[in-house]
């Protein structure tokens, strides 16, 4: 993982740094809001995760995860036009991160603050916008979101162990090119430099990259009722000397009537992401997920969500691959309730039950629950459809 | 040569092509269809059932918005959040903000209630830079026909007069139907009335009625059972009768005010051109809630 800079929780003036950091920018986000931005202030926006979290697998004492109240994850986001060519967007993720001390085995918290997204994109070519910097990879649909996005508090299992715990983000140009037909159909071609979090991509050899294809297409099925249909793919070289390509594809549907589309709306949506890992000398890696989940919005504020995951893998290999999958299969099962008070503030109660990897102890059973709460404030730039 | 030909008949056909104009809403898309006629294509995002504050911003719109001439907008902050990803996800560089192909009608309309000093989100959905739903104010219905005239002539000279010629028209009948409305208004005598969002407030200040009396506790946010009762409280001391709530919004409210307030009537209203399948166009609109208020008051 890179961490440009890591502050040690148990420093009490480095988390005082910290918290002025936040300090400046909310302010900063405050004033931008009511004067929008400006010649001398882009939009700036913050973004605060707390979480609950209670798991019979992080009772145990050696698990990076821990019961209790925790920061999830703060992001504060700056953007405004360049000039009339180009737009800028910087997106920095401050959350902790809990290691295992491999003397004592005690669980240590760092503090991260890394640019999760920073990239300049066109505005002025037309039918295409071009993007340069780090930024998340066009690849499926949920890899693109941001985590106070999600509709659920975690990332799909495909998501986070095929793509990376962080999801699939690189620094690298892209484009994405507007077909003319009559139907939104997008095709997004991206140069992805292969290093960095993604270890599936992370070749030694230098020059080596990824190259990825994205297809979007929207149709409006009625006024009231849309189908979203996506495929992925991306090849690179990893750190083994073999190949790694992924696929995936997804299919979304959302419904909000034109009349009483604030108290009812729905989400159903699936998506697939398979892994195919060289290792040069042993069996190939292959993993593949599903996930299917779906939300119903049953009152003004109120909304109720779904989840069947599922994650297998065969081949991995840990002696010749650190970064190896768990051989065997897991499913979860996940449900939650989610209050949305504004448009900037939400709070989601969720229960998730998987079984498959097991826990330090051998435990393949695991039991969650989550409450998490998501605040926004400043000039937040409108999530995509 | 026939290439030539081809080419020069292809390009004298798009040389005059009707302008494709998109609007926030189907209120400034009947004023545009006012201006244009038949000169001009259009389509509306928000349909007058939907809240235009939450409005999604639809892939299936950028292609539609990609295709255009020029976008309209009511401006002031109420379609910001979706009108952005609309603009950039259809990657048409004729309708990005600040070219002739982008108008914003709100900041030259007079905005009212335009915030003094700085404004919080405590506040509730605010719009600092002033309340944008100047739809239902006839006076500046007639003025937005004159900019989007000056806009569509700008954009397709050989219209100029015509787009001139019917926005002047459009204005001219907005100012005769308001002396009219207000004559109706007066002698119906509504002298206030209770709305659920500061929809009213353009429409109120045209009419010279009172609306200040809101259901919602603060923009955006849902009738809470204290506010309830203050509002209930304050329509008693001030003897107001009639409430109006947007259509979009929640009416459970009613039951309680007609309990509570002794011969109060509560209707349901479409604020927006399109709210009711009936409303098609500015004027049927805005005759649609005089008719209501004056049914109100008998």
């Amino acid at each position: 993982m890179t961490l440009p800079y890591v502050f040690l929780a148990s420093s009490g003036a480095l988390i005082m740094r910290l918290f002025h950091v936040l300090l400046v920018f909310a302010g900063f986000a405050i004033q931008a809001h009511a004067q929008t931005s400006s010649l001398t202030s882009p939009n700036v926006s913050a973004n605060g995760l707390f979480l609950y979290r209670n798991s019979n697998f992080a009772k145990e004492d050696q698990s990076k995860e821990r019961n209790g109240i925790d920061l999830q994850e703060t992001e504060l986001q700056v953007y405004a036009d360049v000039d009339p060519y180009t737009r800028f967007n910087l997106m920095l993720s401050i959350h902790p991160d809990y290691e295992v001390d491999g003397t004592t085995h005690r669980v240590k918290e760092t503090w991260a603050v890394e640019p999760e997204e920073a990239y300049a994109e066109t505005n002025q070519v037309p039918m295409t916008t071009i993007r340069i910097g780090q930024f998340k990879a066009a690849f499926g649909k949920h890899n693109l979101l941001h985590t106070h996005a999600y509709p659920f508090v975690d990332a799909p299992l495909a998501n986070s162990a095929l793509l990376g715990e962080e999801g699939l983000a690189d620094v690298g140009v892209s484009a994405a090119f507007l077909i003319p037909v009559n139907w939104y159909s997008e095709v997004t071609g991206q140069y992805l430099r292969g290093e960095g979090d993604n270890t599936e991509f992370n070749s030694a050899t230098p020059g080596d990259a990824v190259g990825l294809a994205h297809w979007k297409n929207l149709w409006d099925l009625t006024d009231d009722l849309t189908m979203e249909v996506g495929a992925s793919y991306a090849q690179g070289n990893n750190s083994l000397g073999g190949t790694t390509s992924l696929t995936g594809g997804d299919l979304t549907f959302k419904w909000r009537p034109a009349n009483g589309g604030k108290r009812h709306s729905a989400i159903l949506a699936g998506e697939y992401i398979g892994r195919r890992l060289d290792q040069p000398g042993t069996t190939t890696e292959r993993g593949e997920g599903w996930n299917s989940w779906g939300q119903y919005q049953f009152a003004e504020r109120w909304a109720a969500l779904a989840r069947y995951d599922h994650l297998q893998a065969s081949g991995a290999n840990a002696t010749v691959n650190t970064n190896a999958l768990m051989n065997g299969d897991t499913d979860k099962y996940s449900a939650g309730l989610k209050f949305l008070a504004t448009e900037f503030s939400s709070y989601t109660l969720e229960y998730d039950y998987a079984y498959g990897t097991p826990s330090l102890t051998g435990d393949k059973a695991e039991h969650k629950i989550y409450l998490q709460a998501n605040f926004t404030i400043g000039a937040h730039p409108a999530h995509s459809y | 040569m026939r290439i030539l030909l081809l080419a020069l008949t292809v390009f004298s056909l798009s040389a005059h092509a009707k302008l494709t104009v998109g609007t926030t809403t189907q209120d400034v898309e009947a004023v545009v269809k006012a201006v244009g006629g038949d000169e001009v294509n259009t389509f509306a995002v928000a349909k007058g059932t939907q809240d235009p504050h939450q409005i999604e911003a639809k892939p299936s719109f950028m292609v539609k918005f990609r295709d255009a001439d020029l976008i309209v907008s009511m401006g002031l902050e109420l379609e910001t959040a979706w009108l952005v990803p609309l603009l950039q996800g259809s990657r048409n560089t004729k309708i990005a903000a600040g070219t002739p192909g982008n108008l914003e009608l709100g900041p030259s309309l007079d905005p009212i209630e335009v915030a003094k000093g700085a404004v919080s989100r405590a506040e509730g959905d605010v719009h600092p830079s002033g309340n944008p739903h100047f739809q239902l104010d006839p006076i500046r219905l007639g003025k937005s026909a004159l900019l989007i005239a000056d806009r569509m002539g700008d954009l397709d000279p050989s219209h100029k007069d015509l787009f001139h010629a019917n926005a002047e028209k459009f204005q001219k009948h907005m100012e005769e139907k308001t002396k009219q409305w207000q004559t109706r208004l007066n002698k119906a005598g509504v002298k206030e009335f209770v709305s659920y969002h500061k929809t009213f407030s353009y429409f109120a200040e045209r009419f010279g009625i009172k609306n200040t009396l809101y259901l919602e506790p603060k923009p955006g946010i849902p009738p809470t059972a204290s506010h309830i009762i203050q509002v209930i409280e304050d329509m008693k001391a001030r003897k107001v009768k009639a409430v109006l709530i947007e259509n979009f919004f929640d009416d459970s409210v009613r039951g309680k005010l007609e309990k509570e307030v002794p011969g109060v009537k509560v209707a349901k209203v479409a604020v927006y051109v399109g709210g009711e399948p009936s409303i098609k166009t500015n004027e049927q609109l805005i005759e649609g809630i005089v008719s209501t208020l004056e049914k109100m008051s008998k």
